[in-house]
């Protein structure tokens, strides 16, 4: 196992499985994926900053460069190349996906396993309501409280609405998530429609890249 | 059919002497809604309630269990034994004990299925009267009266139950455990008069009038289209429903790679894989078709073959669906041709 992080110790020129954590930030990040595309017979993209951008994306949503010169100051010297934060999967294609922050371990075990294997990725497709049904989780927009796990990616049990936290969307979105029918919930149940879409920003905001 | 009578105050003492050699099952409160649960405190019940999150279905049929362990290097199974509690659920409604009988078609016949016989076996039904909700629809499928499938069933009189027994079983245990009396003239006239007034009291009436026919007649409505534009496809609907039983079954390896197990888990016509095949077919590419389906299924296909609809009017579905599905807007929407 090669973990630059932990060993300064020489990368090697091909890979069986190469995980990528974290959303690209800078040039050098967007080299390293190709890089790392070319070299790597399996790619995974681990946790939701891989995955869907995460919370770095949203620094793209606005002027980048304003927003950083307010964050650390003008003049301050900043990483070379750097740039509006990405998730990988919008830069290579990759293998195997495990969403969510923080992931679930037993997720990504089973995706390893998979990889292991040769078994194509088998990532979960349909929003969460379902098992947070089976939970017996009381639903949160049916006391006017935003959620967003009709259109998040299941996967999770509904870890948070078991805990009492809303859904926040971590996963991502689902593929089969219907959002014109989501937007027509919340303002059934007194939401406004366009928090569900700023809610969502705060994990997807670069949800129009991903790949 | 023989029956009892027992003082309200000596229910706990049933509820006691049950625990000493069942686990009970009954609804308790969660949030300032209902769940079933075990219970060995009789004061933890909650028999006022209008329905729970959940129907007893999951008691026989889990939302996910492991049906068997195997070895990979031989293909040998390791372990399919099913594990069976002998338990009482406690407090059913009518609605939910005709569900049960609805599922004992599919999971019995032909095709017997022993994870849930077994579990049908173990397990003694004690049902309880109700009162209709601002969901309940039962009385449209004639699902509010249940006539077999339990063991005990207790109408409430007030101070007192009028306690059915449709088992040898179920007259034992209350023989065994709880004081109780014969029946009197008196006790006969009070049932008549509370089941009377609950049939009275439903505030839902669909029409159901020739239903299949208009399901075939209006097989190319646009009013699937407008359900499918609203549906979540969340699955939400099947999850509560008491009658649904669809499931998936996967095979988990370990780790290692040398033994797994192979898991069923609920599934759901909403979802886009349910009927996706080999090479990418999927025969319900649209949510509209998914929607359309369900419906179809419940109130005709299951129907033409078991002579009874799949529903019996909990009210789950209504509570759950996000989008306000429901299946009296369903049917409201086949009589009329608008979608409410």
């Amino acid at each position: 196992m090669y973990w630059q992080l932990t060993s300064s110790g020489h990368l090697p020129d091909e890979y069986d499985v190469a995980v990528i954590e974290g959303a690209a930030t800078t040039g050098e990040h967007i080299e390293t994926l190709r890089k790392v595309r070319e070299t790597a017979a399996v790619v995974i993209a681990l946790g939701t900053c891989a995955v869907t951008g995460g919370i770095p994306a949203l620094a793209g949503t606005l002027d980048y460069d304003a927003r950083y010169g307010v964050v650390y100051g003008d003049g301050i010297a900043v990483a070379r190349g750097r740039q509006v934060p990405v998730p990988v999967t919008s830069v290579i294609a990759v293998d195997y996906q495990v969403p969510g922050c923080p992931i679930d371990p037993a997720e990504f075990v089973k995706v390893l396993s998979r990889a292991l294997m040769g078994l194509k990725d088998a990532i979960p497709v349909d929003p969460m309501c379902a098992i947070c049904k089976t939970e017996e989780n009381i639903c949160f927009l049916d006391q006017g409280k935003a959620c967003l796990g009709l259109v998040t990616r299941t996967g999770c049990g509904a870890k948070c609405v078991s805990l009492s936290r809303p859904c926040t969307g971590c996963r991502g979105l689902s593929p089969e998530a219907n959002l014109p029918a989501a937007r027509r919930v919340y303002a059934d149940k007194g939401l406004d429609p366009a928090e569900l879409d700023r809610l969502f920003d705060l994990y997807n905001a670069a949800r129009e890249v991903v790949l | 059919m023989f029956f009892r009578v027992i003082d309200k105050a000596r229910l706990p003492d049933l509820v006691k002497g049950l625990a000493t050699e069942y686990e009970v099952i009954a609804p308790i409160a969660k949030g300032e809604q209902f769940v079933y649960a075990a219970v060995t405190d009789p004061a933890d019940m909650r028999l006022d309630y209008d329905t729970t999150l959940l129907p007893p279905k999951r008691f026989f049929f889990p939302s996910e269990e492991t049906l068997m362990r195997f070895r990979v290097a031989d293909n040998e199974v390791l372990d399919d034994e099913v594990y069976a509690a002998p338990r009482v659920l406690f407090g059913l409604h009518p609605c939910d004990i005709n569900a049960l009988l609805l599922m004992d078609n599919v999971f019995s016949g032909k095709y017997e299925d022993p994870y849930y016989l077994r579990r049908r076996e173990q397990t003694l039904l004690i049902g309880i009267s109700c009162t209709p909700s601002e969901t309940c629809f039962c009385n449209v499928w004639d699902t509010n009266e249940v006539h077999w499938g339990f063991d005990v069933f207790l109408t409430d009189l007030g101070d007192r139950y009028f306690a059915s027994c449709r088992t040898v079983k179920g007259a034992e245990i209350l023989d065994r455990f709880v004081e109780n009396r014969q029946v009197t003239d008196q006790d006969t006239t009070d049932f008549q008069s509370v089941v009377h007034g609950f049939k009275n009291s439903f505030k839902r009436v669909a029409d159901t009038t020739q239903l299949p026919v208009l399901l075939d007649a209006k097989f190319d409505s646009p009013i699937w289209d407008e359900f499918g534009d609203r549906c979540l496809s969340c699955g939400a609907c099947s999850m509560v429903c008491p009658t649904c039983y669809c499931f998936d079954v996967e095979d988990r390896l370990e780790p290692d790679q040398k033994s797994g197990v192979r898991v069923r888990t609920w599934d759901s016509c909403q979802f886009k894989e349910f009927a996706a095949v080999a090479h990418g077919q999927n025969f319900r590419e649209s949510r509209a078709s998914r929607v359309k389906y369900r419906y179809y299924h419940k109130q005709w296909g299951y129907l033409s073959k078991f002579e009874r609809v799949l529903c019996v009017g909990c009210g789950r579905c209504a509570r759950a669906c996000p989008a306000g599905i429901t299946p009296e807007n369903v049917i409201a929407a086949l009589q009329t041709g608008e979608v409410r």
